[in-house]
């Protein structure tokens, strides 16, 4: 038996020289997406998640990266910051070079710490408080605007456009709607002859906002402006038309969902919203909504199309590092620049953010959603 | 005025289906004194049902809202109606002599229940049909719709009837008496399974009532809206003596209101703080709950 010895020990060095060499020249790129798949925004979460599969799989058909195909690792975060603690533990485990997507701020915060800490560049989609990209993190990037960015706008185009002085604000408590809410109201706080008459929250997961609404109907507001999700927005908009309070109502991005219109029905008509450009307004999405609706039979949501950049962005950068080191990959993402995405050109700034961001309102009409054009 | 007079509406529908579902609560709470945690859930399934069945209707182009609800609600009672009995000798009948045993029985029953309806239905929110306007009697600045007034008393109607259900006929003389002393009622000769079935039945039917009615009204439910609606009624139960009727009902219309008023005169995000802690202060004072006085003789 001792004879063997030598050459077992042999056998076994070359099968370890061997197995990770030859695994790792075969085996995809895992790319992580957390995004919420159950609760009230499951359906934006499963839109970003399509977005990134069809960036991978067009990737895949054109040769994959570095050699090696791409895979899509994604993970439920609930919009819930336990749920997106886990999803981020649970991407980085299962090996992910890098990680684009996300939704809900209050889940994204606590994965860009899990990634931080793991080293995993993260490049959000969707997830627009300004807190993300201001925590010193150097493994954070965005490819769309930020809150204090969109609630300055909102405030413009309030007293501007809608030549509004009594202003009622409604937020969730939720990151992402209590930072846009607070950024609105900084903003019109400048403003000659604007009040903010109402800054108050509702409870996501309730149906009834009756009462809230029948308190800033007493306060005759010009407009009404929801920083909250549109699984609230919609019953908020049609409880707004059926208690008749007066003014606009408008909402922030996180209301540019279809889903919002099924579920305001009628009272959806003549709806605001402020957000980043749909798809459907970008000229170099074209080919992309027509790739989109192919595979998946229907239009591609608000933000799958930011997530399709931060994929190929990702794509990108890991090409230019020329390997799939974790931290390689972190350096090669700060240095995107001049970008040619279908959302335009992207470049991001030493915070991560992109630079020069753009916000339009969208009107709904007839079911849905356009460019706001001034009444005549 | 007119606000207060809003919100004092606003809280009465809110109220409407708290005390549905509380309700529930009481009843099995009363028999075999089981917070039955699967009550708000029954709610959501009951809410499913209904959507299952008016979309299959649709299917068969029955336009007429009136018997589309009515099928729906009828059809969704009766299955709601009967799960309940399911999990009740399911989950609680081999259970009923270890009271610690059965209520954690109770809560894997109520996530048995919320994850189904994600897996079979949808993990986000589904939108009802709108079948029914807004409108409503012009009372000037004051919104009622015909909806609300029909929720409204549709709901007394109903805990009236069970109220006469429990009080006057021969199940609810059963039910007093499984509630009073089990044992004693076994000897009296009363099928006590077949009495905490029924009562289940009961309990179930009402929130699927709640559930469906809530559809109609929001145009939107989700497999955990019976989650928070739940945890209000059982708020809304407690507060109104458990094990007591009209208790539930009293209790789920001033939950809703006090809801109502904290949101309109205080802030939307108090209100939970402001209605639990009325709460805590009206248990520290009447332990038993606002008509929860006679402990032994509940229901």
């Amino acid at each position: 038996m001792r004879r063997f010895a030598p050459v077992s020990v042999l056998v076994v060095v070359v099968l370890a020289l061997c197995a990770p060499a030859g695994g790792a020249q075969g085996a995809p790129v895992k790319l992580g997406v957390p995004v919420p798949l159950s609760g009230g925004s499951a359906e934006a979460g499963q839109d970003i998640l399509n977005g990134a599969r069809l960036a991978a799989d067009q990737a895949n058909a054109r040769g994959g990266v570095l050699g090696r195909q791409i895979e899509i690792v994604s993970a439920d975060d609930a919009c819930d910051a336990q749920q997106g603690v886990t999803a981020a533990q649970k991407l980085v485990d299962a090996g992910v070079v890098a990680v684009a997507g996300g939704y809900c701020s209050s889940a994204a915060l606590p994965e860009s710490g899990v990634f931080h800490t793991a080293g995993v560049a993260f490049v959000a989609d969707a997830s627009t408080n300004p807190q993300l990209t201001e925590q010193g993190f150097d493994n954070v990037f965005r490819d769309i605007g930020r809150d204090d960015q969109q609630g300055p706008f909102a405030a413009n185009f309030m007293v501007d456009d809608l030549h509004a002085h009594r202003i009622a604000i409604v937020h969730d408590n939720t990151v992402y709607a209590k930072g846009l809410a607070e950024a609105t109201r900084t903003a019109l706080a400048g403003k000659p002859g604007v009040h903010v008459v109402f800054f108050d929250a509702i409870t996501p997961g309730e149906k009834d906002f009756t009462a809230t609404l029948t308190r800033i109907k007493s306060l005759r507001p010009d407009v009404l402006y929801f920083t909250g999700y549109y699984a609230e927005g919609g019953l908020l908009a049609r409880q707004f038309k059926a208690l008749r309070v007066p003014g606009e109502f408008m909402a922030g991005d996180a209301n540019n969902d279809p889903t919002f219109i099924k579920e305001a029905g009628a009272a959806a008509d003549g709806v605001l919203v402020t957000s980043a450009p749909l798809a459907q307004f970008l000229p170099e999405a074209k080919a992309y909504i027509a790739a989109y609706r192919a595979k998946y039979g229907h239009a591609p949501g608000p933000y799958s199309a930011y997530e399709y950049d931060a994929v190929n962005i990702t794509i990108a950068a890991i090409k230019r590092a020329n390997t799939t080191d974790r931290a390689a990959i972190i350096k090669a993402l700060a240095r995107t620049t001049d970008f040619k995405g279908i959302t335009g050109t992207i470049s991001f700034n030493a915070k991560g953010d992109r630079a020069g961001v753009n916000y339009m309102v969208l009107e709904i009409r007839d079911g849905e959603f356009t460019a706001y054009r001034a009444a005549a | 005025m007119d606000v207060a007079l809003q919100q004092l509406v606003n809280g009465l529908t809110v109220g409407a289906f708290y005390a549905l579902i509380a309700l529930g609560y009481t009843m099995v709470y009363g028999i075999i004194r089981l917070i039955n945690f699967a009550q708000g859930d029954l709610y959501s399934v009951g809410a499913f049902i209904g959507l299952s069945m008016l979309s299959l209707l649709a299917g068969l182009h029955l336009r007429n809202p009136l018997v589309l609800t009515a099928l729906g609600l009828v059809v969704s009672m009766g299955a709601t109606g009967l799960l309940g009995v399911l999990i009740y000798r399911v989950a609680y009948r081999p259970l009923l002599r270890s009271p610690l045993s059965i209520l954690i029985s109770a809560i894997g029953a109520s996530l048995t229940l919320e994850y189904s309806l994600l897996l079979i239905y949808s993990p986000s929110f589904l939108v009802y049909p709108s079948l029914f306007d807004t409108g409503g009697p012009a009372l000037g600045d004051l919104v009622v719709s015909w909806m609300q007034v029909t929720i409204f008393l549709v709901s007394l109607a109903l805990m009236l009837a069970l109220y006469v259900l429990v009080h006057r006929t021969k199940l609810g003389l059963a039910m007093r008496a499984l509630a009073i002393n089990q044992d004693a009622a076994r000897l009296m000769g009363i099928d006590v399974s077949r009495v905490i079935a029924a009562t289940f039945f009961v309990g179930s039917a009402l929130a699927a009532f709640g559930g469906v009615m809530t559809g109609l009204y929001y145009g939107q439910i989700s497999f955990l809206m019976g989650f928070l609606a739940g945890l209000k009624a059982f708020t809304a139960a407690v507060l109104g003596g458990i094990g007591n009727i009209p208790g539930a009902m009293l209790g789920g219309f001033i939950v809703g209101i006090v809801e109502s008023l904290a949101t309109g005169y205080i802030s939307g995000r108090w209100k939970d703080v402001v209605t639990f802690g009325i709460l805590i202060l009206i248990l520290v004072v009447r332990p038993r709950g606002l008509l929860g006085e006679r402990v032994v003789e509940r229901m």
